[in-house]
Formats: C-alpha cells, sequence, structure tokens
C-alpha cells in the first residue's frame, strides 16, 4: 500500500553515508584540523601531517573527517592546487594492510590488480601515482584500531615511515587516523607509536542539548515541515543520549520512526512511531521479565501503556499515571495502592529499564515525577500486558 | 609496421576498445576481460607500445597499459573509437 503522504522531504539526509553541509557542535574541532592542515594549502608538498581523531562511537569522528575532506578539497581547488581527500575504513577491509592500501590505490588507477603483491609494493606503487599524478593526498583511515590489532606495529611502521624515506623529495601523503580509543596505540612497539607523532583531536559525547540541535537540523533537511514535532525530537534525543551520546543511533531512530509514521500513514512522527522504532532495534521487554513482575506492577505497566496509547504524548506525570491506574485496577477487581506503592512501581520500573522517570520542576506547581515509555510500543505492552493478566485469572 | 597491420587484428582492436573504456589496465586483466590466452595478450599489448599507440606503466611487478598521452597514432585511435562508439 502507497502511504497517503510521506513525511519525508528527502531521507536520504538521513543515510549514515550521507555529509551535511554544517556539523552542529564539532566546529572548534573541524577548525584546528583545518590548522593542522592548513599547510597543504600555504606550502604545498613540503611537509606531511598524522592526526590521531578519538572518541566513543556516534561522537562524529567520521562524519568530521570526511565534512574536512569536502572543505580542504574545496579550498584546494580554488587555489587550483592537486589534492584529493580519501576515506577508507579499515574494517571493512577486516584490518588486513593490502587491502586498504589497495583501496586507495584504486582511487586513482580503478583497475589496478587485487592480487600478486607485497604491502611494501603497493606503497610504492601508491607514491609512485601520486608522483604521476603530482597530487598530495590525505589517507583517512577509520576504524584505525582494526588495523592495529590485525598487522600490529610493522604496519604502522611502514605506513607512517614511508614519507621519511623520501627525504627532499615532495611531501605527498598525510593521514588522518580515526579510533575510538587512542589506548590501541599502546599495543604498538616504542618504534612504531614514535612515528604516530601523537597530535590527537578527542571528541566528548554528545549532551543532550546537542542531540537536540543536531536531531532538528537532520530533521529540517529530511522531513516535511511540521512533520516532526518538538517533543519527539526531546524523545529522540534523550534515548540518544542514554545509548551514550550516540549521534548515529539518534539519527537512524529519527528515520526508522519516520518509517514507522509513514506505515501507519500517520502525517507526522508521533512518539508511538518512535518506540516502536526504538523496540525494533534495542530488545525492550522482554516475555519472561513481563511474568517477573508483581500484579500491581504489572497493573501500573499497564496503566502508562494505556495512557500512552490514548495520548499523543512522550511524558506523563506520575499523578495522570495514578489516576488511569485506579481506572485499571477498578477493571481487574483489584483494590489499587497508595501513592507511595505507585512510585515504588515507577522506581522499580525504571531501574529494569521499563520506564524512565524524571524529575522536572514545574513552575508555581514545584515538583513532579515525570514517566516516559521510551523502547517499547505502548500498543504492544497493552496487548502483552492484558493477556497476562487475563490468562492468570482464567479469562479470554 | 603498416595502418592495416596494426588494425587488422580482432584482438587487438577488442584491447584498443577495453583500454578505451577503462583508461588503465594490467595483461592479465585484459586477457582475462576478453577471454584471451595470457602470452598473446602480452604480444598484443608489445606490439601496440611499440607503435606509441599503448604505454606501459611499471609499479613494482605489476604492469598496466594506456593509451600514450603525447602520441598522435593514439589520438587517432581514441577519435575513432569516440565516433564509433558515440554513433551506436
Amino acid at each position: 500500500m502507497v502511504p497517503r503522504q510521506s513525511v519525508f522531504k528527502d531521507e536520504s539526509k538521513l543515510d549514515i553515508n550521507f555529509i551535511p553541509q554544517k556539523l552542529p557542535h564539532r566546529e572548534t574541532q573541524h577548525r584546528l584540523l583545518m590548522e593542522f592542515f592548513n599547510f597543504i594549502l600555504r606550502c604545498p608538498e613540503k611537509m606531511a601531517q598524522r592526526i590521531i581523531l578519538t572518541g566513543d562511537v556516534g561522537t562524529g569522528k567520521t562524519a568530521l573527517a570526511q565534512h574536512f575532506g569536502v572543505s580542504i578539497t574545496s579550498e584546494a581547488n580554488k587555489r587550483a592546487l592537486r589534492f584529493r581527500y580519501v576515506h577508507v575504513n579499515c574494517r571493512e577491509y577486516r584490518g588486513s594492510l593490502i587491502p586498504i592500501l589497495h583501496r586507495a590505490v584504486t582511487f586513482f588507477r580503478p583497475n589496478y590488480p587485487s592480487r600478486g603483491y607485497g604491502s611494501e609494493e603497493i606503497l610504492g606503487a601508491l607514491i609512485q601515482i601520486l608522483d604521476e599524478e603530482n597530487t598530495q593526498i590525505i589517507l583517512t583511515l577509520d576504524e584505525f584500531d582494526s588495523l592495529i590489532e590485525k598487522e600490529g606495529s610493522d604496519a604502522v611502521y611502514k605506513l607512517t615511515r614511508l614519507q621519511e624515506m623520501r627525504q627532499g623529495k615532495p611531501q605527498r601523503l598525510s593521514f588522518i587516523f580515526i579510533m575510538r580509543d587512542s589506548k590501541a596505540i599502546d599495543l604498538l612497539d616504542e618504534s612504531a607509536k614514535s612515528t604516530l607523532q601523537r597530535s590527537i583531536i578527542h571528541l566528548e559525547r554528545y549532551g543532550k542539548p546537542q542531540l537536540i540541535d543536531i536531531l532538528n537540523d537532520r530533521a529540517a533537511m529530511a522531513f516535511e515541515i511540521g512533520a516532526v514535532p518538538d517533543d519527539v525530537v526531546d524523545l529522540i534525543s534523550e534515548l540518544a543520549y542514554t545509548e551514550t551520546g550516540n549521534a548515529r543511533f539518534g539519527i537512524e531512530l529519527l528515520w526508522r520512526s519516520g518509517k514507522y509514521a509513514d506505515a501507519e500513514d500517520a502525517g507526522c512522527v508521533e512518539p508511538e512511531c518512535v518506540r516502536m522504532a526504538v523496540s525494533s532495534i534495542i530488545p525492550g521487554l522482554r516475555r519472561s521479565e513481563l511474568s517477573g513482575l508483581g500484579l500491581h506492577e504489572r497493573l501500573f505497566l499497564l496503566a502508562v501503556a494505556k495512557y500512552f496509547k490514548e495520548n499523543e504524548q512522550s511524558y506523563v506525570s506520575l499523578s495522570e499515571v495514578e489516576r488511569a491506574y485506579a481506572v485499571v485496577c477498578e477493571e481487574f477487581d483489584e483494590k489499587p495502592n497508595g501513592h507511595t506503592q505507585v512510585w515504588n512501581y515507577a522506581q522499580y520500573l525504571s531501574k529494569i529499564g521499563v520506564l524512565k522517570t524524571e524529575v522536572v520542576t514545574i513552575e508555581t506547581r514545584g515538583r513532579t515525577t515525570r514517566l516516559s515509555l521510551p523502547t517499547i510500543p505502548a500498543g504492544q505492552l497493552d496487548r502483552e500486558l492484558t493477556a497476562s493478566l487475563q490468562s492468570e485469572r482464567g479469562q479470554t | 609496421m603498416e595502418v592495416e597491420e596494426v588494425l587488422s587484428s580482432k584482438s587487438r582492436m577488442k584491447i584498443l576498445k577495453l583500454i578505451y573504456q577503462l583508461g588503465q589496465l594490467n595483461v592479465s586483466d585484459v586477457a582475462r576481460r576478453l577471454k584471451l590466452n595470457f602470452v598473446s595478450t602480452s604480444k598484443h599489448l608489445k606490439l601496440l607500445e611499440s607503435e606509441g599507440i599503448l604505454q606501459e606503466r611499471t609499479y613494482g611487478r605489476v604492469r598496466m597499459y594506456r593509451f600514450n598521452e603525447g602520441s598522435a597514432k593514439a589520438k587517432a585511435v581514441q577519435n575513432l573509437l569516440d565516433v564509433w562508439e558515440k554513433g551506436k
């Protein structure tokens, strides 16, 4: 069935390989990279540089390097300099030096044979090709840790010593090494370590407000106007923040949520779409965990599920859930427990990761606990709990 | 060699067309793609090189052939293939 009207304007803007024109909250690091490599523009072929870019998953290392690659290539073109930016992900080649270098060579010689030579031969071929093309390159080796793990010090030494063996000749090959943690360098022997030069740019994890900016930016590019409400961006950024500040996770979640919105013909991305998207990425609540909950904990959770199913909201206050819980108890002929017990249920369910609770301050009304159901679709939870409670009571 | 001798071989014309399409190839790759014998492919390539149409580049043990950029003969052959392929 073709959806009535898609919430997407251009979903390619949420693709993992998309390089945005601006990278929110990475401007300082971008400027720093430009500073490190501006010799390519100012005094070409006079020197080479090696930079290590570190940071956790989803902190924008790859995006930053590729964005920088686009910027410096454009600057070089303006000055009529021969320059190329080449990005290779080492893990795609299982950390083996020869196929990694082959990838770099095929950037210039697409039909270069893939077998029949050693790493030093192909390194030599790369330099010879750069001489023939009279060009400088920055070769970015993404997930460089996989190369260190697989090939060890010898490969790193060969890569980094290459320019030093060409004293007096044009310096054409600079490197950006991308890795999660600079600790991988400790696996190398002293000579290989020293050749890396250790100019490190570390990317800190994104905070929630930064993730909101990033997601708003992408949502504006990828979605129709008004298709992604603020509270949905807030919910997704909260989830991405709990996933170690992982912007890539947040962007993927935004895309998946849009897909669920289209599948449901919703017209806009609703919090329920996000919950469905999350449950398709992270396992939410297993049935075994559900049966391990007490009767009133399940009644309370059912009240939360019903509330979110009936109201298109991302958050609900504890007092509202308490009222919904009383209605659910009445349906199942149970006497509802008091506020303290209800609060305990919320805390326990939050502790095991089913709910998320947070204390917020509301103007003139003081502090209140609000709940969200970030990882499980409310409709699915409602069905599971209702079935479990009814089967326990012998109802159908 | 006379032009008719150089260009009368079907295999040589196929080699020239392949290099015209793909830019730069080594001997094994040419032989594999055209399903030709390695030795005869190598001989054809050497002949085309000696006529100044192709140029050999050596990267370690890898030998790759491409059109000789400075050769008028190479330009003429490329023009011929260009007209021929576009006119299809």
